[in-house]
């Protein structure tokens, strides 16, 4: 069997969907919903295509090819529906992807994971880390004008962590051995950033009452940035911030440890199902429509492999030490 | 209540709880697939899904805890915790919505005093909430409480409604049967469905009862199917022993005694001249009997009725106002079966398909997909193993045609089932029928019974060797699932998520298996096409979209009701002739057709005859059958909005473009209808219209934005002046205030009624309305004798 896409002849193998023909040909087509080998359900419309003799939009992951079949991946019509269908994901996704401190302190240093190393009391690392960035004797902080205090998170719950006083810390634990060869990280402020926006009254209290890390950080930078698609393709579309009012009905920022190393971030979760149809009695959709979520009950949590974070296109499920 | 027992009596209770458990699933089964019934009956059983017995689900069947969490909260009529004692559903079709549905919500909240997070009142006596659609459009607004349905339920009326109820239920247990033995002189017919009742038919049946007791006149009371004048009930028919009828719209208990003392004699001597005696007493202590329902002449008595009857074409509902839904040789003795037995004796399969082909039948439960060609699909396949699902899931807000075609022609559905079976090769039938229409489902399952014992349905009918059963399967609220793929996977104990298509359900449906899909009215009019063939069926209608089709008229005309016409009848026809014009003399703006998929035809298109293609060129669709009139004082972005909650509720959640496109849409009309909407807003809001049409996936996503774009390109000013903050209709409340006019004396009623003492006592002054306290109910214009009151624009 032979279809046509984008005015090019491709031969189609025995049982491949669209996505995996155009892929094999070495076309680029994004999808989120869908992965090699794994059970899905289409439901994001990310990776859609044109259908050219009948004008429809179709989802290029489970639909088959039929003899013939003329298709359109890249005309601005496509384009167009494709970014439409990543603003309303984002729309619905109160989440940040950089933490704000990280991102706007002067020296360029990753304040957020700066304070992951110190909250999970890992001084040493810290320190290192501190000093990969800048000089230890050069510490700026004593005169910087703390825009990172500023932008923190915490500051709209209660007060904002006390940035600069830890930093001053660490730098003063002279008994901190540094470490060798500590890569510095950075905050990617080149791709695209989706912002959390303001917390309700509720979600404040929810907060104040919960986080009781050392330095009280809520830990905002999303710990699947390197490695999720929505962010990838949002970068790639150009889409700055979405146009549409953001609003969601899934918790903010509540992290839910699933076993051993795997961890779920409800509010990350673009509802594609792939945990759901991959894992047995573990991960379910719970209730319907914009209120509809994927919860995992206690009692199925030992049920799930942790490989199934690999399957996640966001950063909502994740592997941590 | 369970929860009370398990307070009291601690453990032992818990076991006894798991023995009920037990019972349920020895009687229903333990496959994952029977999940759907299984809750059903725990529910039933303790009237909601207690965790305890979830537990010993998990214990005893092959459902799993993430087969449980996925689908009992995704179907509407599960519930997780205990509610009070009676159930208090206000209904909030569209009918029942453009009348202030949630108006009379709010007033039973204000009533039971009911705090804002609660839906159960302190005592425990009553849970209150809101209903898609109880099917009942022409009396609405309309409140279900357990079983009992009330009509046209006004915010100012709500007390009297507890009070009512409190009594039926009072009396219901006191309730006690009291059977004669002597044989009927007469009998009396009265429509007996949700509608008929929710109008006092009850007490009509009481007071017949009693007459007949009191008089001495045995009369056999007779359950009918509906009319369909649902404006016109409680209606009775009186069949004399000659065998003409004579019929009484509108008919009051206190009449009956009068009505049956005219048409019957009583048995005895003694009895008669007692009775004529006691009348004569009756008439000078009242004046009533003056004005008495006997005086008028039979057309001034069913004048209405008969002109709305008049330009209505009966094929599905054949036989109205004459046969009892269950009375099977009836039914017979009116052809019925006689088109089942034609087609199993004397055609061969292909024969009948190619007769459904050539009638041009289509689909008539929304798509309008040529019958003949679906089932031609199904017959097609080899495989011995096929399915029947007759689609009962009417969820569409303003629409209740399958339901009184259930409860009123179950047989004749049947009778197209078992020939639909026959052609295309099936053994097995479901009705898929929804939860909320309880009556259709005992109707249907008596039905089908009936059927059995008749070898109608059974091994081998009429000597050939087609065999075929039916059972039946109850949805459990979900709008979605009137999607077929959906639908299948609701049948197969999974969530209601609709799957792409191709296959085709016809090729791979339920199970695997071919199956066919029809809808309620596509089967009831089957049995018409086998009798009378496709020619005589193609005279009917027009060309392209042959036959008729039910409609359930209902919104501001007045008299509503289910109508079935001809394909090709106009609009204005059927809201002139048929529904005797717009209440209250107001105009007419639009008539909305097709429900929460369908749109908008504003007034000046309505003369365009009313098919598939007309409606879907107008930018509405035929749908499965709702059609709302809408007047003056309906406003057209309220009814866009209210259908766009409307599904973002029933939206299943699977799509983006369905799950957050729709969210979105609606917040952009919930800023309109407040007055914080831009020019910029309307431009975004049709734009994701015209998107979500192209992107979702499934029948209800792709049709959801139309009530949207059919007002948008009929009625875009209004949407326009919305921005700039006028409702003219005065329906946005945040663009509206209450006024009080020069007219007022002063009378303190309004004072009075105002739920939330907005209007200060004072006696014979000009009263004054707070809008800050003002909750924009209406009571007070209801209540004001002087017409005092009246809903104005905040700007003009």
């Amino acid at each position: 069997m032979q279809i046509t896409i984008n005015n090019q002849v491709i031969e189609v193998h025995e049982g491949e969907t669209l996505i995996e023909v155009a892929r094999r040909a070495g076309l680029e087509l994004p999808s989120m919903c869908y992965a090699k080998g794994a059970k899905h359900k289409s439901s994001c419309m990310v990776c859609v295509v044109k259908n050219v003799q009948t004008g429809q939009m179709i989802p290029s992951c489970s639909t088959l090819p039929t003899e013939g079949m003329v298709i359109d991946t890249q005309s601005e019509e496509v384009l167009k529906l494709r970014q439409l269908s990543l603003e309303l994901l984002l729309s619905d996704h109160r989440a940040d992807c950089e933490a704000p401190c990280s991102i706007v302190c002067p020296k360029g240093l990753d304040v957020e994971h700066l304070l992951w190393l110190y909250d999970t009391r890992r001084l040493a690392e810290a320190r290192s880390f501190l000093a990969a960035t800048f000089p230890l004797d050069q510490l700026g902080c004593a005169n910087c004008k703390a825009p990172c205090e500023k932008a923190c998170r915490r500051g709209t719950v209660d007060k904002a962590v006390q940035i600069r006083a830890i930093i001053q810390s660490l730098a003063e634990r002279t008994d901190l051995a540094l470490l060798p060869a500590v890569t510095p990280h950075a905050a990617d402020k080149k791709s695209f950033i989706s912002k959390l926006g303001r917390f309700t009254p509720k979600e404040k209290e929810w907060l104040k009452e919960t986080v009781d890390a050392p330095s009280r950080c809520l830990h905002c930078a999303c710990p699947g940035h390197t490695d999720c698609k929505l962010r990838r393709y949002a970068t790639e579309a150009g889409i700055k911030r979405p146009r549409y009012e953001v609003s969601s009905a899934l918790p903010v920022k509540e992290k839910i440890h699933v076993n051993g190393r795997l961890w779920y971030e409800p509010a990350k979760c673009i509802r594609c199902g792939l945990c759901v149809y991959n894992s047995d009695n573990g991960f379910t959709f719970e209730r319907r429509g914009f209120v509809m979520q994927v919860v995992i009950p206690e009692e199925n949590r030992s049920n799930v492999p942790e490989q199934l974070a690999t399957l996640c296109p966001t950063g909502a499920l994740f592997l941590m030490e | 209540m369970a929860c009370a027992d398990c307070k009291q009596n601690g453990l032992q209770t818990k076991e006894a709880m798991i023995a009920r458990v037990d019972a349920i699933i020895d009687r229903v089964g333990t496959s994952r697939r029977i999940i759907i019934p299984l809750l059903q009956a725990l529910q039933a059983e303790f009237s909601y899904l207690p965790s305890d017995a979830l537990q010993r689900v998990y214990e005893r069947t092959e459902i799993d805890r993430a087969q449980m969490i996925s689908v009992s909260t995704f179907y509407a009529q599960f519930r997780h915790i205990p509610y009070g004692r009676h159930i208090i559903k206000v209904c909030t079709g569209t009918a029942c919505h453009v009348k202030g549905a949630n108006n009379v919500y709010d007033a039973f909240r204000r009533e039971l005093n009911m705090d804002e997070e609660t839906i159960t009142t302190a005592d425990q006596q009553y849970s209150i909430e809101k209903i898609a659609c109880l099917g009942c459009c022409a009396l609405a607004p309309v409140v279900q409480i357990d079983e009992k349905i009330f009509g046209h339920v006004q915010p100012g009326r709500v007390r009297e409604v507890l009070d009512e109820f409190q009594q039926y239920a009072q009396e219901q247990e006191a309730q006690a049967a009291d059977e004669a033995k002597e044989p009927p002189i007469g009998e009396v017919r009265l429509g007996m469905e949700n509608c008929c009742q929710a109008s006092g038919t009850a007490a009509i049946y009481q007071a017949v009862l009693d007459a007949s007791h009191e008089l001495g006149i045995k009369v056999a009371i007779k359950p009918v199917s509906c009319v369909g004048a649902c404006n016109q009930v409680p209606l009775i028919d009186v069949a004399l022993p000659d065998g003409s009828i004579e019929r009484y719209p509108n008919v009051k208990p206190e009449e009956i005694k009068e009505i049956l003392l005219h048409h019957f004699k009583p048995a005895s001597r003694l009895r008669r001249w007692k009775n004529a005696l006691l009348n004569q007493i009756d008439m000078f202590h009242t004046d009533t009997t003056w004005d008495n329902i006997l005086w008028k002449s039979e057309q001034e008595r069913t004048g209405t009725i008969n002109t709305f009857l008049s330009r209505q074409k009966r094929i599905s509902t054949e036989g109205y106002g004459i046969i009892s839904p269950l009375d099977i040789d009836e039914y017979m003795a009116h052809e019925g079966f006689a088109a089942l037995e034609k087609a199993v004796t004397t055609m061969p399969r292909q024969a009948v398909i190619d007769t459904i082909l050539q009638s041009g039948l289509r689909g008539r439960g929304g798509g309008g997909f040529p019958t003949g060609r679906k089932w031609s699909l199904v017959a097609a396949t080899d495989k011995t193993e096929k399915y029947v699902i007759c689609n009962g899931d009417e969820g569409d807000p303003g629409a209740f045609m399958d339901r009184i075609l259930l409860e009123s022609y179950p047989l004749r559905v049947i009778e197209g089932m078992i020939i639909a079976g026959y052609a295309v090769g099936a053994r097995k039938g479901i009705f898929y029928i929804r939860a909320e229409y309880p009556q259709a489902v005992i109707r249907t399952r008596k039905a089908i019974e009936l059927c059995r014992e008749k070898g109608l349905l059974g091994e081998k009918l009429f000597g050939s060797d087609f065999s075929f059963d039916v059972t039946i399967f109850e949805g459990a609220g979900a709008f979605v699932c009137g999607e077929e793929t959906a639908l299948i996977a609701s049948i197969e104990g999974q969530r209601g998520f609709p799957r792409q298509r191709p296959p085709y359900p016809a090729v791979e449906g339920l199970f695997g298996c071919p199956t066919l899909i029809n809808n309620v009215e596509t089967l009831s009019q089957i049995s018409y096409i086998i009798r009378h063939g496709a020619e005589a069926y193609r005279t009917i209608g027009t060309e392209k979209s042959p036959g008729t089709k039910v409609f359930a008229l209902a919104g501001k005309v007045c008299h509503g009701g289910l109508i079935e016409v001809p394909m090709g009848t106009t609009l204005n026809q059927i809201i002139e002739d048929i529904g005797g014009g717009v209440e209250g003399g107001e105009k007419l703006k639009a008539v909305q057709t097709g429900g929460p998929s369908g749109g908008c035809i504003p007034a000046e298109l309505c003369d365009a005859p009313v098919d598939f293609d007309a409606l879907t060129r107008m930018g509405a669709i035929m749908g499965s059958g709702g059609m709302v009139v809408l007047s003056e004082s309906s406003c057209m972005v309220d009814v866009a909005r209210y259908f766009l909650s409307f599904t973002c509720q029933e939206s299943c959640g699977k799509c983006t473009f369905c799950r957050v496109g729709i969210r979105r849409m609606l917040d952009i009309l919930d800023r309109l209808c407040t007055g914080k909407g831009t020019m910029e807003d309307i431009d975004k809001l049709e734009e994701l219209a015209i998107s979500i049409k192209q992107m979702a996936l499934c029948g209800l996503g792709k049709t959801a934005p139309n009530p949207v774009l059919s007002t948008l390109k009929y009625f875009r000013k209004e949407y326009e002046e919305h921005v700039q903050g006028i409702c003219r209709t005065g329906t946005c409340k945040e663009m509206v205030k209450l006024e009080v006019t020069e007219a007022c004396v002063g009378c303190t009623k309004c004072a009075k009624a105002c739920p939330s003492d907005a209007i200060p006592y004072t006696p014979y002054e000009r009263h004054h309305i707070n809008m800050e306290q003002c909750v924009l109910c209406g009571l007070c214009i209801d209540e004001c004798s002087y017409d005092a009151i009246r809903k104005v624009a905040l700007k003009s």
